[in-house]
């Protein structure tokens, strides 16, 4: 990661819930266009971590920077993917897609620009006009990353968006997800309990200790993309976070 | 497959109109076998609606007329429930510290049935505020709990989602709360007509006027004409069966994404 620059800092990020510490010293840098990953057993608090980056919830000690200034997502631009189906039912998928620019008051002809191209990125051309009870749950999920990928985030928060996605289906939208990724080079913090997912899709993982949450270590994963899941670095690499989540059991 | 739904919708109105056959059979044979002076048949019960409809009462008032006093005085109370029982519920349900500070006063008049307060209004209002009054009472709470919950019952995925690109208050209300509670406030603005309607029969049978389906009722119970009354009950039923299915057509209209279709 030398040489690049450092988008955003956590420092000393703790929350707790009562008496209850959920994060507990948090302490890492995510740099400009990296595709971090953070894996932690389920239950470990990861979605706490995402709500806390996002500000839905308020943290309890610590900071988390963007260029030397506070997260505030009506100051910076952060979007979400969550974990659940979060499509609204009442909202096209063109309707849907365009949430975020209509808040952030984007003009009608940037808006008509933007969502045309995302859906045509995210293989939605067609379905503009569909509703989510209409549409499959992967379409679905796509909605919510065009969604997420639309206003052009300096930050893009994955909470386990594949969880409940088949194999297959999951393995071809994390292609298209890499390759949305590879064109708009934005900066992903994705959230996973799946280390095969972690390894084939980002550059660097943190892998989180059981609660109070920690990172334990960190693992660089410097493989090209597209990667295959056969090849020996990768394999190597996916036993090296396996080694290191051995304890969860 | 719109052909296959148009089969099914022609299926479900034949065998509705075949439950309706069968109803009158049994009825009929009834009325062969119970041979009672206060038992009318079926075509008796057509006869007296159709001089309701053409002659009028023993007063000169025809159906028509009842129909329409009938109909102008839940419009009035059911309007009324509407105006206050929506704002209200999504005030209490947006804030919900409202609802805490005053449900003293709500819930207690919520389990008094609005029969109960019939004496009271004939002493305290007159004419049409009587009937308005009364209605307003029936169908404020279906409608004013209803959306209540249903703002409380708001999916907060749905809340979050613009929360997190940074929606104001007003935003979220405006384009996630307000299209969310719709499909339950008129879910409840029905249930709410249904005790309306029923209302209003009690109303009219104390509330002393002339004009009304409910007067008419009791008009006919004073002299035993089963089949004049009959009428009365019948087209309370299909009035009331109107009106909700009206609220069903609007309701598929409105909500078409609610349509369950997935590919």
């Amino acid at each position: 990661m030398s040489g690049r620059k450092v988008k955003i800092e956590v420092r000393d990020l703790c929350k707790c819930f009562g008496d209850l510490e959920v994060l507990n010293h948090m302490n890492f840098d995510i740099y400009e266009g990296e595709f971090l990953c953070v894996v932690g057993p389920t239950g470990c608090g990861k979605t706490t971590f995402c709500n806390v980056v996002t500000r839905l919830l308020p943290l309890t000690q610590g900071a988390i920077t963007m260029g030397g200034e506070e997260i505030d997502f009506k100051k910076h631009n952060v979007s979400f993917v969550f974990q659940e189906p979060s499509c609204i039912p009442w909202r096209t998928v063109w309707d849907d897609i365009k949430i975020g620019l209509q808040i952030k008051g984007v003009n009608k002809t940037e808006v008509r620009r933007r969502v045309n191209a995302i859906i045509e990125l995210t293989g939605l051309t067609g379905f503009e006009h569909f509703y989510p009870s209409q549409i499959s749950a992967s379409m679905k999920q796509r909605v919510a990353i065009a969604r997420a990928f639309v206003t052009e985030p300096d930050l893009l928060l994955m909470d386990e968006p594949f969880g409940q996605l088949d194999t297959r289906t999951r393995f071809s939208i994390e292609n298209q997800l890499i390759e949305i990724w590879q064109k708009t080079k934005r900066t992903i913090i994705f959230v996973t309990h799946n280390l095969e997912e972690a390894v084939y899709l980002s550059e660097r993982i943190l892998v989180c200790t059981q609660k109070p949450t920690g990172i334990k270590e960190e693992v660089l994963v410097d493989l090209p993309h597209p990667r295959d899941i056969t090849d020996p670095k990768f394999v190597e690499i996916r036993n090296r976070v396996t080694d290191l989540v051995k304890w969860w059991e | 497959m719109e052909e296959k739904i148009n089969r099914e919708k022609y299926k479900t109105l034949g065998y509705n109109v075949l439950t309706l056959f069968l109803f009158l059979a049994i009825w009929t044979l009834a009325y062969w076998l119970i041979k009672s002076p206060f038992f009318p048949s079926p075509l008796m019960v057509f006869n007296a609606f159709l001089e309701l409809l053409i002659h009028g009462d023993i007063e000169d008032v025809k159906l028509g007329m009842h129909i329409q006093q009938s109909l102008w005085r839940i419009f009035g109370g059911f309007a009324a429930a509407c105006i206050l029982g929506i704002p209200l519920g999504l005030l209490m349900g947006l804030y919900g510290r409202v609802y805490d500070s005053t449900k003293v006063l709500i819930e207690p008049i919520r389990f008094i049935p609005p029969v109960a307060w019939i004496p009271l209004v004939i002493v305290l209002l007159v004419g049409y505020f009587r009937f308005v009054f009364i209605i307003w009472l029936g169908a404020f709470f279906p409608i004013f709990i209803g959306t209540l919950l249903s703002v409380r019952g708001v999916n907060p995925l749905h809340i979050e989602v613009p929360k997190s690109f940074g929606a104001s208050r007003f935003y979220i209300i405006r384009n996630i709360v307000l299209p969310s509670v719709l499909p339950e406030v008129l879910t409840s603005m029905r249930v709410g007509l249904g005790i309306a309607w029923e209302c209003i029969m009690a109303a009219e049978m104390i509330g002393g006027e002339r004009v009304g389906i409910g007067i008419m009722i009791l008009k006919y119970a004073q002299l035993i004409r089963m089949d004049a009354i009959i009428v009365g009950i019948i087209v309370i039923g299909i009035i009331g069966f109107g009106l909700n299915e009206i609220f069903i057509f609007v309701e598929k209209r409105i909500f078409r994404w609610k349509e369950v279709v997935s590919i």
